[in-house]
């Protein structure tokens, strides 16, 4: 074992201690039993699935066949522990000892990943454990310890303790086993046949140790239940015993070996062909390397950062730890000196497997980089778009502030004082026409730069928000303008003034081009989206593609990630819609 | 006996002008402010009748300074002002508990007292 003692480590350790001591355990019981046996063979058999399962645990955590080794070690000295003559621990025993079979099976008809892929190969380990099933049951039925010999088990466990009942069970398990060891050995085969070429040289080894337990199995069918009954069947009950020890041996040396990695590779470079969506090839790289916590991140050169396929920034883990208590390792592939790619993965990964699955993806992981890098230069454009479209904003509103409080406050002084001068030149008319006309024209020139001011940024929507400022907007204009908002509260100043002027461009359009006769202004708010609508019952043929105004609103709702159309058939009145997210 | 007014604007030369113009009208104007914090403090020496107040002062907005001068047994009227409309600032003058409104432009005698009598000029 290599690398650091992680948790998961520490919980392997401590399963392998109690596995190590239900084994010798079992074996110990088995001797005081005087069970005509040759213990050495039978605990090493244990100890040999137990040693493989922990390993594969370890080496290869995506695997289940490392758990499954371990399962078989446990249920298999379920047996040896039946030889306690204690209480109900025989028929525990005998019944536990019934899955054995079915464990071998699952394990090897789903190596490497301990995962049934056809649904032939689920229904023959289905009823494998389904025979185990029904025989446990008949022992926990009819199994009587104490007519088994069983002195010390003082009292009946079983409702209809019947001996002949329970050989029965053992003997139809068996005679089962025999048509069950054949259709697993067909679904063997026609796994063989499905695997590629470079699966096959890998697991040539396995194949063979797999045919030959088959067979063993297959005797034992034909052999007693009792290994003492005759030779034959104390023949094959060795055998199984020493097979016991190599099967485990085979099955991690196949799942550690190099050869079996470089075959997942090969299957990556194969489906490496076909064309794959953005992101999809850190999930192939996760199944290849069998770590689902797998990240890519692709560097930008141009500014010293990461980001994922999506262009969206990510950090390397600064140390060994993700920051979230996991621990990762960071693979990182380069060309020609420059960084292309990391790979944070577990740190119970082969560097060598990472490091061939990275060189097989080599293409696909620049071509990703080369997606990332558009989809973080757009991301970019974006925000900065949004950003000069709110400094845009901010500018408007402090020109109007900027006019409010200088020119417009000199003119009110200056109206004022035309004003008193007329008063006191009420004794010579022809100068009081001429103030009062002077005056008059100074309060239009006001009024112009006020309707001027609102239109660079309507202090109105500052002070009241965005249907004050439409209704506002609605009463100073000369076609009819019926406003209806379903809500009063206030939103994000960009989002408020994107609203704003898509509002009063469109009826700026209405009054200038459509020649409508009354228009309509819905605002609404829903899923934090700010829904904007200008209807009117004009000419129509308004063209979000011709013209600055429509193509400007268009513009300004895309700025802050919105959504923009005009619906505008010739005769049939204008629909201009906006939705735009209220996060701004 | 004339009634009292107390002007609270950030532009001194609104201010005289306004004090001249209210002055000749026959109001007597007992003291002047450019910003909320001594308007508010003024008002509470002063106790004018009536408080003529920019909206747009360079501390706080005269809508907030409304409730703080007329929270006293005898408030003064008050009459808010600004260079911009009051269409400008939608229902917010009605909601302010003010007296009335007048655009700068607009001030008059004639005005202030339409204001004061909350009649729209």
């Amino acid at each position: 074992m290599t690398g650091p003692m992680t948790r998961r480590r520490w919980l392997l350790a401590a399963l392998g201690v109690a596995a190590v001591a239900w084994i010798i355990g079992g074996e110990w019981v088995s001797i005081h039993a005087h069970v005509p046996e040759n213990h050495l063979i039978d605990a090493l058999g244990g100890l040999a699935f137990l040693g493989a399962g922990l390993v594969a645990l370890d080496r290869r955590p995506a695997s289940r066949i490392g758990a499954l080794m371990i399962a078989y070690a446990a249920v298999a000295y379920l047996g040896n522990w039946g030889n306690l003559q204690v209480a109900v621990v025989p028929l525990i025993g005998l019944a536990g000892q019934q899955f054995g079979g079915a464990i071998i099976a699952h394990t090897a008809l789903s190596y490497p990943t301990g995962r049934l892929r056809t649904s032939f190969e689920r229904a023959v380990i289905g009823v494998m454990y389904g025979v185990g099933v029904a025989t446990a049951a008949v022992i926990a039925l009819a199994f009587d310890p104490r007519a088994d010999g069983c002195v010390r088990c003082a009292w009946e466990p079983a409702p209809f303790p019947s001996r002949t009942a329970v050989l029965t069970a053992l003997l139809v398990n068996q005679r089962a086993g025999f048509g069950l060891v054949l259709a697993f050995l067909a679904a063997v085969w026609l796994r063989w046949r499905r695997s590629t070429p470079a699966e096959r040289r890998a697991l040539t080894p396995l194949w063979v140790g797999i045919g030959i337990v088959g067979v063993v199995y297959l005797m034992g069918a034909f052999a007693s239940p009792d290994p003492s009954a005759d030779s034959f069947a104390y023949l094959v009950w060795e055998l199984q015993s020493v097979l016991q020890i190599s099967l485990p041996l085979v099955f991690l040396w196949g799942l550690l070996s190099a050869r079996l990695a470089r075959s997942a590779v090969g299957d990556l470079v194969v489906e490496l062909e076909r064309p794959l969506r953005p992101g999809e090839l850190r999930t192939l790289l996760a199944r290849t390397l069998g770590d689902p916590s797998l990240e890519l991140l692709y560097a930008l050169q141009s500014q010293d950062r990461w980001v994922d396929a999506d262009g969206r920034p990510g950090e390397l883990p600064a140390g060994p730890d993700r920051g979230d208590g996991r621990r990762a390792s960071v693979t990182v592939t380069d060309r020609a000196g420059l960084p292309l790619a990391a790979l944070i993965h577990d740190p119970a990964l082969d560097q060598g497997l990472v490091r061939a699955a990275a060189a097989a993806a080599g293409i696909r992981i620049e071509n990703e980089r080369l997606h990332a890098d558009v989809r973080a230069q757009l991301d970019e454009v974006r925000a900065s778009r949004q950003r000069i479209a709110e400094a845009g904003d901010r500018e408007r509103r402090r020109v109007e502030r900027n006019l409010h409080d200088g020119a417009q406050q000199r003119l009110a002084t200056l109206a004022l004082s035309l004003a008193m001068l007329r008063d006191r030149a009420s004794a010579d008319p022809p100068l009081a026409e001429s103030i009062e006309r002077t005056s008059a024209e100074l309060k239009q020139a006001m009024a112009e730069l006020r309707e001027l001011a609102r239109g660079i940024h309507p202090a109105i929507l500052t002070e009241e928000g965005l249907p004050a400022a439409v209704e506002s907007l609605a009463d100073r204009s000369s076609v009819p303008v019926h406003v209806h908002a379903d809500f009063d509260g206030r939103l994000a100043e960009p989002v408020e003034a994107v609203g704003y002027f898509v509002v009063s461009e469109s009826i700026a359009n209405v009054v200038k081009y459509s020649g409508a006769g009354a228009a309509r202004v819905e605002l609404s708010r829903r899923d934090g989206i700010l829904l904007v609508e200008v209807t009117d019952d004009g000419v129509g043929g308004a063209d979000a593609g011709r013209g600055t105004g429509l193509r400007g609103l268009e513009d300004r709702v895309a700025a802050v990630r919105g959504t923009f159309s005009v619906q505008s058939p010739p005769g049939g009145g204008t629909r201009v819609s906006a939705e735009i997210p209220c996060a701004g | 006996m004339a009634r009292s007014v107390l002007i609270v604007d950030d532009h001194p030369g609104f201010r005289a002008q306004a004090r001249a113009l209210l002055a000749v009208a026959g109001y007597e104007i007992v003291g002047e402010a450019a910003d909320g914090a001594s308007g508010v403090r003024v008002a509470m020496d002063l106790s004018p009748d009536v408080v003529l107040l920019d909206v747009q002062l360079p501390d706080v907005t005269g809508f907030d300074l409304v409730g703080r001068m007329r929270d006293r047994p005898d408030p003064p009227a008050i009459i808010l002002i600004s260079s911009r409309d009051a269409c400008d600032y939608g229902g917010r003058i009605g909601r302010s508990g003010a007296q009335g409104f007048i655009t700068k432009a607009e001030l008059s005698a004639r005005s202030f007292e339409a204001a004061l009598e909350g009649r729209a000029e």
